[in-house]
C-alpha cells in the first residue's frame, strides 16, 4: 500500500463528516444524535462533524420512518453525496419502521429506499450506540468505495427503487 | 502625410455621413465599413509619427476660421430651431446665451489674434483618435446589423437608418476633430456637434420617453456649452490665447485664468455626466445600443474628461485642483453605489461609465504624474471594455428580449459565445491584471496623500466589485445536462465582438509598452518627477510597483490549468449532480428546481440578487447625491472667482 | 529577481498551507476548550482536506471547478508576490481575483443556499476591502511607500505609530477568517447554517482546494499583520499570537450579526478609528 493510499485511508477514518436527515422521527432519536455533539460526548474528538450538507458529508444518518412523501427527499439527499459514503439508520423507526410500521403512509425502514450500512437500534438510540454506529460505518468508508464500485451498487439500488416504485401506487396523500 | 491623415479622420466622416442619407442599404454598408477602415488606418498611421501641429488657412478654399465661425452659428440656430420645435424655453435660453457671447467674441473681441496652430496632435490626441476611429468604427459596423433587427423589432415601416448612420458617422468626424483641435473655437464647434449628434441619436426611436430624455440631455449639455463659451470670452478678454497648448503653457496661468479654466472644466463635467448631471446619461440609455456604446460610454462622454485632462497642468497645485479631485471621487463613489441598486443591465453600465469618468476626473484633480497616467490609461481600457459590454448587452437583448440582468440568469446556456465574451468584458473591467484595474491601482496610490479622496476611491472600488461580481455569477448560472443550443449570429455582430474582446485582453497585456510609447511623452512635457517607469512589463515608481507581465503570465497559466481541469472531457458524466435544494427536486426531472407544496402543487424556487432598493434605491438617494455634488460644484466654481 | 527571493517564494508556497492548517487545528482545539470540550487533534484540518481530496468529484457545472482553481491560483500568487516583497496594494488586488471567483462559482449554481451565501460573501468583501485599502494607505503615510521591501526596512515598529489602524486590520482579519461576529456567508463552526452558504455547492476535491486557498489567505493576512512589527522577531511573534488568540476569544463570545449591522458597524468604527489615528499622526508631527 502506497503512502498516499494509506494517508487517504487514515484521513477518511479520522474525518467522518455527517449529515443528519430526519425522515419523520418523533424527535427522540434526533435529540440523541445532537447530544453526541455536547461536551459530554464531544464527537469532534474523532473529527466527526455534523455538517448539514450532503455534498460535503461522508455519512448519512437517518432517523425515523420513511413515508411516501419524504422517500424522494431521502433519495435525493443520498444521491447528492459523493462516494465514498455510508448510511446509518437510527432507532427502531429507521431500521424497520418501528411503531409506525403499519401506518397507511409509511414505506418502512430506511433500507427500503437506500442501501443501509449500519443499523443502530433503540427507541431512542443512545448516544453511545450512535457513536458506535459511526465507528462501524468508518470501516465501510475505509473500503474506499468510489464511483468505480458504484456499478455493483447500482443493482442494489435498483432493487430498492423497484420496491419503492411498487409501493408508490399506494400513495394516499400527495 | 500627417495633414492628409488628419483630413481623412475629420473630414471624410462628414462627407460619408451625407452619403449615408441616401436610402440604399448596400451603399450605406459600404460607406460605413469603408469610412471605418479609412479612419482606422489613418489613426494607425498617425500613431507612427511624432506630435504635430497644423494650421490650415483654408478648407476647400474658404478661410478656415471663418468657416468654423459660420458653421458654429448655423449649428446654434439649428439647436434654437429644435428648442422651438420642442417648445422648450430652457434650451432656447441656453442657446441664446451661447449665441450672444459667441457673436460678441467673434465681432468685438479681437484682442490677441490667434497665431497658434489650429490643429495639434500629440500622443494623447492620438490615443483618443485611435479609440474613436477603431472602437467607434467597430461599433458602427455592429450597428449595421443591429439596426436591421431593431427596426424589424419595432415594426418600423419606413427605415430611418439613413438618419441614424448620418449622425453616427458624422459623430466620428466631429469627435476626431475635437481631439485634434487646438484652437478652442474649433474645439467648441466640434463639442457642439457632438451634443447635437447625441440629442438626435437619443431621440432616434421617437417615443415619448426618448424625446423627454433627449431633451434633458440637450439642456444639460447646453449648460456646459454656455460655460464653455463664457470661458472663451473671458480668456479672450484677458488677452490670453484661445489655443489649448498655448494656454496651458502660459506661465502663471493658474492665477491668471483660473476662472475660464474652471468654466471649461464645468463644461467637461456636464459632458461627462458627472453628478449632479448623471441623469442625462442614464436617460440616454433609451437610445439604440450602438449609440450607448459609441457616444455614451466609449467616446463622446470621454470628451469631457479629455478636456479636463488637457487643462489639468493649467491648474496644478491649486486648491481648485483638490476640489476637482474630491468632486470626481464623489462621483465615482455615488454612481458606483447607484449601480448596485440597479437590475437594468444598460443602467448598470451607464452608472459604471459615469463612475469611471469620475475616477478619471479625480485623477486629473490629483494632478500628479501617476494620477495622470492612470487617467489616460483608464480612458483607453474603459473605452474598450465598456464598448464591448454595451455591444454584448445589445446582442443579448435582441435575443432574450430583456436587458434586465435577472433575465440573463443562465445566459451561458442560451448564448454560450456572447456570454463568454460578456464575461471577458466584465472581468477586464474590474479584475487584475487587466488595464482598468491597473489604472485604478495607480489612482489609489496617487491619491494616497489625500485622505478623503482615497477613502472614496477605496469604498467606490469595493462597490464596483459587488455589481460586476454578481452579474458575472448570474450569467454563468447553469446546471449541467441541459442542452446547449448552438448560437447563430451575423458576422457583422460577431466580428466586432470578438475583436473588442481580444483587444480588451491584448491591450491590457501591452499596457507597459503602451504607457512608455504613448503616455509617457505626454506626461514628460509637464511633469518631471515621480513618473512611472515601465520596464520589463513592470510599472515602478518611487512608492509602488505593479508587475503586469508576471501576473499575466501566472494567471494565463492558471486559467489554462483551471480550464483543463474543468473541461467537459475531464469531468465524467457521473460527476454531474443536481444543485442542493434540501432534497426537494422533482424526481422525474431533477434539473427542475422547486418543490411540491400542499395539494401536490408544484412551486418553483426563484432566487434573485439583492438590490438593497430600500436603502440605496435611485429615488431614495439621488436627491442627496445631487444636493451634495451641487454643493461641491458651487464651492468649486465660487473658489475660482 | 535573484536566487534568494526565488527560494523564499518557493518556501512560502510550500509552508504557507502547512502553517495555515496547523493554525486552523490549534484554532479548533482552543475553541473546543473554550466550550468545555476536548476538541479534535491538531492535525484534524489536514485529515479533512486529504479526505476531501480523495472523494469522488461531484459538480453542478464545470464553472465551479474553474472558479475553485482560480481561487487557489490567485491566493498562491498573492502570497508569492508578498514573499517577493512587492507592492501591498497590488497584492490586495490580486487577492480579490480569487475572492470574486469563489463568489462567481457559488452564484453559478441555482441552489438558493449558495446564492444567498454568495450575496452575503459579496457584502463581506464589500465590508473589508475599503478597510484594507485604508490600512495600506496608513502604512504608506508612515513609511512613504507601498512596497513591502521599503516597509520592512522602516526602523520603528509601525504598530506603535498606527495602533488604531492595526485594530481596523483585525476587522478585516476577522471577516477573512470567517469568524463571529462576521461569519455571515459561511461559518467555520456552525456548519449547518444556510447549509454552509457560499461553500454549499463545492464538494469533495473542490472544497479541499478552497480550503487550501483559504489557508493561503489566512497566512497572507497574518503576514500583512506582521508588517506592523518588523523590527524584532519576538515582537512580531507576540503581536501575531495575541491577535490570533483575541480572534478566537472574540469568535467564541460574540453572536453573529446581520449584514446591515456588519456593514454599518465595521465601516463606521473602522473609518473613525483610521481617521483618528491619522489625526494623531498629524498632531504628533507638529
Ligand atoms: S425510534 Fe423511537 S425515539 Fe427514535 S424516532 Fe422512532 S419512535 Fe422516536
Amino acid at each position: 500500500m502506497g503512502f498516499f493510499t494509506k494517508l487517504l485511508e487514515t484521513s477518511r477514518v479520522k474525518s467522518p463528516w455527517i449529515v443528519h436527515f430526519d425522515c419523520g422521527s418523533c424527535n427522540g432519536c434526533d435529540i440523541e444524535i445532537l447530544a453526541c455533539l455536547t461536551p459530554i460526548y464531544d464527537v469532534e474528538r474523532f473529527g466527526i462533524l455534523n455538517i448539514g450538507n450532503p455534498k460535503h458529508a461522508d455519512i448519512l444518518i437517518v432517523s425515523g420512518t420513511v413515508n411516501h412523501r419524504n422517500a424522494k427527499v431521502l433519495r435525493n439527499v443520498y444521491d447528492q453525496m459523493p462516494e465514498p459514503r455510508a448510511v446509518i439508520a437510527i432507532g427502531a423507526c429507521g431500521t424497520s419502521g418501528g411503531i409506525f410500521r403499519e401506518a397507511y403512509n409509511v414505506v418502512g425502514g430506511v433500507d427500503k429506499v437506500i442501501p443501509v450500512d449500519v443499523y443502530v437500534p433503540g427507541c431512542p438510540a443512545k448516544p453511545e450506540a450512535i457513536i458506535d454506529g459511526v465507528v462501524l460505518a468508518l470501516g465501510k468508508l475505509k473500503e474506499q468505495r468510489t464511483a468505480k464500485d458504484t456499478d455493483s451498487l447500482a443493482a442494489e439500488l435498483h432493487q430498492a427503487r423497484e420496491f419503492y416504485a411498487n409501493r408508490a401506487d399506494r400513495q394516499v396523500v400527495e | 502625410m500627417v495633414s492628409q491623415m488628419v483630413w481623412v479622420s475629420i473630414v471624410l466622416p462628414f462627407l460619408a455621413a451625407i452619403g449615408c442619407l441616401i436610402d440604399s442599404k448596400p451603399l450605406r454598408s459600404i460607406l460605413v465599413v469603408g469610412t471605418g477602415v479609412a479612419v482606422s488606418l489613418a489613426s494607425l498611421l498617425l500613431v507612427q509619427g511624432q506630435a504635430f501641429s497644423l494650421n490650415p488657412e483654408t478648407i476647400f478654399g474658404i478661410p478656415a476660421d471663418g468657416l468654423i465661425a459660420v458653421l458654429d452659428f448655423a449649428l446654434l440656430f439649428v439647436i434654437l430651431g429644435i428648442s422651438y420645435q420642442l417648445k422648450n424655453k430652457l434650451i432656447a435660453v441656453l442657446t441664446v446665451l451661447q449665441i450672444i457671447p459667441l457673436a460678441f467674441l467673434e465681432l468685438f473681441l479681437h484682442g490677441a489674434e490667434n497665431t497658434a496652430p489650429s490643429i495639434y496632435g500629440d500622443q494623447l490626441s492620438m490615443i483618443m483618435s485611435l479609440i474613436i476611429s477603431i472602437i467607434g468604427s467597430l461599433i458602427c459596423i455592429y450597428g449595421l446589423s443591429y439596426m436591421e433587427e431593431h427596426e424589424h423589432h419595432l415594426h418600423v415601416e419606413k427605415s430611418r437608418q439613413g438618419r441614424f448612420f448620418f449622425f453616427m458617422v458624422l459623430f466620428l468626424g466631429a469627435m476626431n476633430g475635437l481631439v485634434f483641435a487646438n484652437n478652442l473655437l474649433w474645439l467648441y464647434f466640434f463639442w457642439e456637434v457632438t451634443t447635437l449628434c447625441s440629442f438626435m441619436l437619443i431621440k432616434h426611436d421617437g417615443t415619448d420617453i426618448a424625446v423627454a430624455n433627449a431633451t434633458r440631455a440637450l439642456w444639460m449639455n447646453m449648460l456646459g456649452g454656455v460655460a464653455f463659451i463664457l470661458g472663451l470670452v473671458i480668456l479672450r478678454a484677458k488677452g490670453l490665447p484661445l489655443a489649448l497648448q498655448e494656454l496651458i503653457s502660459t506661465p502663471g496661468v493658474a492665477s491668471l485664468a483660473l476662472l475660464p479654466v474652471g468654466l471649461l472644466c464645468f463644461a467637461g463635467f456636464t459632458k461627462s455626466a458627472q453628478v449632479p448631471f448623471q441623469s442625462w446619461l442614464c436617460g440616454a440609455m433609451v437610445a439604440p445600443t450602438p449609440v450607448s456604446a459609441l457616444l455614451h460610454s466609449s467616446t463622446m462622454v470621454k470628451a469631457g474628461v479629455y478636456l479636463v485632462i488637457r487643462l489639468a497642468p493649467a491648474f496644478a497645485g491649486t486648491l481648485f485642483s483638490h476640489y476637482v479631485a474630491l468632486f470626481g471621487a464623489f462621483t465615482f463613489l455615488t454612481t458606483a453605489l447607484l449601480a448596485i441598486s440597479q437590475s437594468n443591465g444598460k443602467k448598470i453600465l451607464a452608472y459604471s461609465t459615469i463612475s469611471n469618468l469620475g475616477m478619471i476626473i479625480a485623477c486629473a484633480g490629483i494632478n500628479t504624474p501617476a494620477a495622470m497616467a492612470a487617467a489616460i490609461l483608464l480612458i483607453v481600457f474603459h473605452a474598450i471594455s465598456k464598448g464591448l459590454m454595451f455591444l454584448c448587452v445589445g446582442t443579448i437583448e435582441q435575443r432574450i428580449g430583456s436587458r434586465d440582468i435577472e433575465d440573463m440568469r443562465g445566459l451561458i446556456r442560451i448564448m454560450p459565445r456572447t456570454a463568454m465574451i460578456a464575461v471577458i468584458g466584465m472581468v477586464t473591467m474590474f479584475l487584475p491584471p487587466f488595464g482598468a484595474l491597473l489604472s485604478k491601482w495607480m489612482a489609489v496610490e496617487a491619491s494616497a496623500r489625500l485622505p478623503l479622496v482615497v477613502l472614496m476611491l477605496a469604498i467606490g472600488s469595493a462597490f464596483t466589485m459587488v455589481f460586476w461580481g454578481r452579474w458575472l455569477g448570474l450569467v454563468m448560472t447553469s446546471v449541467m445536462g441541459e442542452a446547449q443550443e448552438p448560437e447563430e449570429q451575423s458576422p457583422l455582430v460577431r466580428v466586432p465582438l470578438v475583436i473588442l474582446a481580444a483587444a480588451a485582453i491584448v491591450v491590457s497585456f501591452v499596457a507597459p509598452g503602451l504607457y512608455s510609447a504613448m503616455v509617457l511623452p505626454v506626461l514628460e512635457r509637464f511633469y518631471s518627477t515621480d513618473l512611472y517607469i515601465a520596464a520589463q512589463g513592470v510599472f515602478i515608481n518611487n512608492i509602488g510597483m505593479f508587475a503586469v507581465f508576471p501576473i499575466f503570465l501566472v494567471m494565463v497559466l492558471g486559467v489554462a490549468w483551471a480550464a483543463r481541469a474543468s473541461s467537459g472531457k475531464r469531468v465524467h458524466q457521473r460527476a454531474y449532480s443536481t444543485p442542493y435544494v434540501a432534497g426537494l427536486q422533482d424526481p422525474a426531472n431533477p434539473q427542475r428546481i422547486g418543490f411540491k407544496g400542499p395539494l401536490g402543487q408544484w412551486a418553483n424556487f426563484t432566487t434573485s440578487n439583492y438590490y438593497m432598493d430600500a436603502w440605496i434605491g435611485e429615488g431614495r438617494i439621488s436627491g442627496w447625491i445631487n444636493l451634495i455634488s451641487s454643493g461641491i460644484l458651487i464651492i468649486l466654481l465660487t473658489g475660482v472667482l | 529577481m535573484d536566487i534568494k527571493s526565488i527560494i523564499f517564494v518557493i518556501l512560502a508556497l510550500i509552508f504557507a498551507p502547512v502553517a495555515g492548517g496547523f493554525l486552523a487545528g490549534i484554532d479548533r482545539r482552543l475553541t473546543a476548550w473554550c466550550q468545555g470540550r476536548f476538541g479534535p487533534p491538531i492535525l484534524q484540518p489536514f485529515y479533512d482536506v486529504f479526505k476531501l481530496l480523495g472523494k469522488d468529484r461531484q459538480v453542478v457545472n464545470t464553472w465551479q471547478i474553474f472558479c475553485a482553481h482560480i481561487y487557489l491560483i490567485s491566493s498562491m500568487l498573492s502570497l508569492a508576490l508578498f514573499a517577493m516583497q512587492s507592492d501591498l496594494l497590488m497584492i490586495f488586488f490580486v487577492m480579490t481575483i480569487g475572492a470574486v471567483f469563489m463568489v462567481i462559482g457559488a452564484l453559478s449554481t441555482p441552489s438558493p443556499y449558495s446564492q444567498i451565501g454568495a450575496q452575503r460573501e459579496l457584502i463581506q468583501m464589500l465590508t473589508y476591502e475599503p478597510l484594507l485599502v485604508i490600512v495600506f494607505v496608513g502604512i504608506y503615510f508612515v513609511t512613504g511607500s507601498f512596497k513591502i521591501s521599503d516597509i520592512v526596512a522602516y526602523d520603528r515598529p509601525i504598530f506603535l505609530i498606527l495602533p488604531l489602524l492595526y485594530l481596523v486590520l483585525t476587522f478585516a482579519l476577522t471577516i477573512k477568517l470567517r469568524k463571529s461576529p462576521f461569519d455571515i456567508s459561511a461559518c467555520h463552526h456552525g456548519h449547518q447554517e444556510i447549509v454552509r452558504g457560499v461553500l454549499t455547492e463545492y464538494s469533495g476535491p473542490y472544497l479541499a482546494i478552497l480550503e487550501i486557498a483559504h489557508w493561503y489567505d489566512i497566512v497572507l493576512i497574518l503576514a500583512i499583520c506582521s508588517l506592523f512589527w518588523t523590527t524584532s522577531a519576538i515582537g512580531m511573534f507576540f503581536l501575531l499570537a495575541i491577535t490570533y488568540l483575541a480572534e478566537i476569544v472574540i469568535d467564541n463570545i460574540t453572536p453573529r450579526l446581520t449584514w446591515k449591522w456588519m456593514l454599518t458597524y465595521v465601516w463606521a468604527v473602522g473609518i473613525t478609528l483610521s481617521l483618528f489615528n491619522m489625526a494623531l499622526l498629524y498632531a504628533k508631527s507638529f
